[in-house]
């Protein structure tokens, strides 16, 4: 594990006995999950299993019917997306949050745009520049950032909102199938910037059915089958068969 | 710094490109703009009295209540709600005013009025946003119940306007122009600043476009919900005072149908009314444009009647140009 080295007793993110149910469904069912500093958690399981959910509860856009979330020590447990956020928690959503009608900047800043304090003036020349040097800096290439995303492919949508997540130093990471949409070149970039950020310490959360990039990438599977934990195992103690046996319940 | 070797140095495409945005991003103003430009050459060639600085400046006094109440419903359609109610709260605070004028304080008149509409757009925005009540159905119970109050207050009677505190809002003048144009500008100008250069502005567009969206980045949508629903409350009131003030006159069956206009006005001038897509300047000309048809054709002389049947089927077309050609002009995919 790469967090091994500099051990802080507190793990960065701890969820005990997640629960949530909707309507008749309970989708999870007494849910743990540790991450570590620098962590890079690959959580698997079939369709249904409660990946998703689970992960939005830690990013604030879902509250657990019961449960306990702590970020560095602090509970953070049903507080929102902002607080969420001001935790450091970043996640890129399977369905991308991205508002087609503003343009890449915006959606870039939507939530912490930069405006001039007196005026209240949006500063669009300042947002546009970083939201340039950022997209460079991760290698996207998107030639203009006044275009609106409705006009974009999915792959840079999903850039996009990569870039949205990893722009403004969290703490941890939260990618849901981050590369569904992407070419096979874009996606060896993506496990790369997990390996990056990872290496800074940043606590990567990856949800992905391709299954063969965890292997590149984590540190550690979690394995949910119908709403519980059912194995946790690391690369090294299993392989591609084995994970896919493991995401089955068996 | 990486930026400069990442960007490509702006070619002719780009260039194309920019312009190709500008027209497509401005479609609607661009494309309501040329139907008042046409309507305006046929009015001055068919009439002698539309082309007279008498009549122009009695247009844009005309047009004042309409344009203040579209720029203020410009951001309630572009979070995707609506607000049916603004034509009652107009009558309400139109009679409202003048009753408070007639036995007390003219002052006191004004703010009451003012605030009364406010109010009640905070009530509308409250059951919308916190409710999680369909605008339209919150704002159409308001239409009949403010109406109602109204003609309650009133017993169905106007109420004179005698104060001159009160009659300069609707018939003052300022440097060749009447106080309800120049109130309507300043509204305008400041509808255009918050709605393009504030965070208020881009989150009415994010919640019209992606609710979901603002909220997990960490935005209370239900406070932009409530602002933008208080928001055409309180121009309501303002539309209800010019237009009270303008007739020397409060009466609570002024506004009637007023909020279709409006709405009329803000469609015409390129809001989407799925939301996601507003212009402020764009609601202003769509308002002067249905001035100006209601004013030409009774200086043609054509029937009154006339003026609704055109309004409606310029209605029609502009949102046929609308959705048919700005699909294939701006080429978004979904």
């Amino acid at each position: 594990m790469t967090a091994g080295t500099r051990d802080i007793s507190t793990p960065r993110v701890e969820m005990r006995g997640i629960r949530k149910r909707f309507g008749a469904l309970e989708v999870l069912r007494g849910v743990d999950l540790t991450v570590g500093r620098g962590e890079v958690v690959g959580l698997v399981g079939d369709n249904g299993a409660g990946k998703s959910t689970l992960m939005k509860m830690l990013a604030g856009a879902v509250v657990p019917d019961s449960g306990e979330i702590r970020v560095d020590g602090t509970a953070l447990t049903g507080s929102g997306p902002r607080a969420a956020r001001a935790a450091g928690i970043e996640m890129v959503y399977q369905d991308l949050a991205l508002c087609n009608d503003v343009d890449v900047a915006g959606n870039l800043f939507l939530g912490r745009e930069i405006h001039r304090p007196l005026t209240r003036r949006l500063d669009h020349k300042r947002m546009h520049e970083e939201a340039a040097k950022d997209l460079a800096t991760l290698h996207i290439r998107i030639s203009d950032t006044r275009q609106l995303v409705a006009t974009m492919s999915g792959g840079q949508r999903q850039a996009i909102a990569i870039a949205r997540a990893v722009t403004f130093e969290p703490k941890v990471l939260v990618l849901d199938e981050p590369t569904a949409a992407l070419a096979a070149r874009e996606v060896e970039m993506t496990l790369q910037l997990i390996r990056d950020v990872s290496s800074r310490g940043v606590s990567v959360v990856l949800i992905t059915h391709r299954l063969q990039d965890l292997f590149e990438v984590a540190d550690r599977f979690v394995v949910l089958y119908e709403g519980v934990n059912h194995r946790q195992m690391t690369p090294a103690e299993t392989d591609l068969g084995g994970l896919v046996t493991a995401m089955m319940g068996r | 710094m990486s930026t400069r070797t990442a960007a490509p140095a702006p070619g002719r495409a780009d260039r194309r490109g920019a312009r190709q945005d500008f027209v497509s991003r401005n479609f609607g103003v661009l494309s309501i703009s040329a139907v008042l430009a046409v309507l305006f050459v046929f009015f001055s060639v068919q009439t002698d009295a539309f082309l007279t600085t008498n009549n122009l400046v009695n247009v844009a006094r005309q047009v004042a209540p309409t344009v203040v109440v579209a720029v203020a419903m410009t951001f309630v359609i572009t979070t995707g709600a609506i607000d049916l109610s603004v034509g009652s709260i107009l009558g309400l605070t139109a009679a409202a005013l003048a009753i408070v004028a007639e036995s007390g304080s003219a002052v006191v008149a004004l703010v009451l009025a003012l605030v009364l509409g406010l109010g009640i757009g905070l009530v509308n925005g409250a059951l919308t946003a916190f409710g999680k009540l369909q605008s339209f159905i919150v704002t159409l119970a308001a239409l009949t119940a403010v109406r109602g109050l109204a003609l309650l207050i009133t017993d169905g009677y106007s109420t004179p306007i005698t104060s001159d505190f009160l009659l300069p809002i609707g018939n003052g003048r300022l440097a060749g122009l009447y106080t309800p144009t120049w109130i309507a500008v300043v509204v305008v100008a400041a509808g255009w600043y918050v709605f393009n250069h504030t965070r208020f502005g881009r989150y009415v567009v994010a919640v019209g476009s992606n609710a979901e969206s603002l909220r997990r980045a960490g935005v209370d949508v239900r406070r932009i919900q409530l602002a933008v629903l208080t928001l055409t409350g309180l121009a309501a009131g303002l539309a209800g005072v010019i237009t009270a003030a303008r007739l020397a006159s409060g009466s609570s069956n002024s506004g009637t149908l007023f909020e279709l206009e409006v709405i009329t006005a803000v469609v015409l001038g390129g809001t989407a009314l799925m939301g996601g897509k507003g212009s402020i300047v764009g609601s202003a000309i769509g308002a002067v444009t249905l001035g100006v048809i209601s004013n030409g054709l009774v200086l043609l002389r054509v029937d009154v009647y006339w003026v609704p049947i055109t309004q409606g089927i310029i209605l029609i077309v502009a949102i046929l140009l609308n959705a048919k050609l700005f699909s294939r002009i701006t080429g978004q995919r979904g």
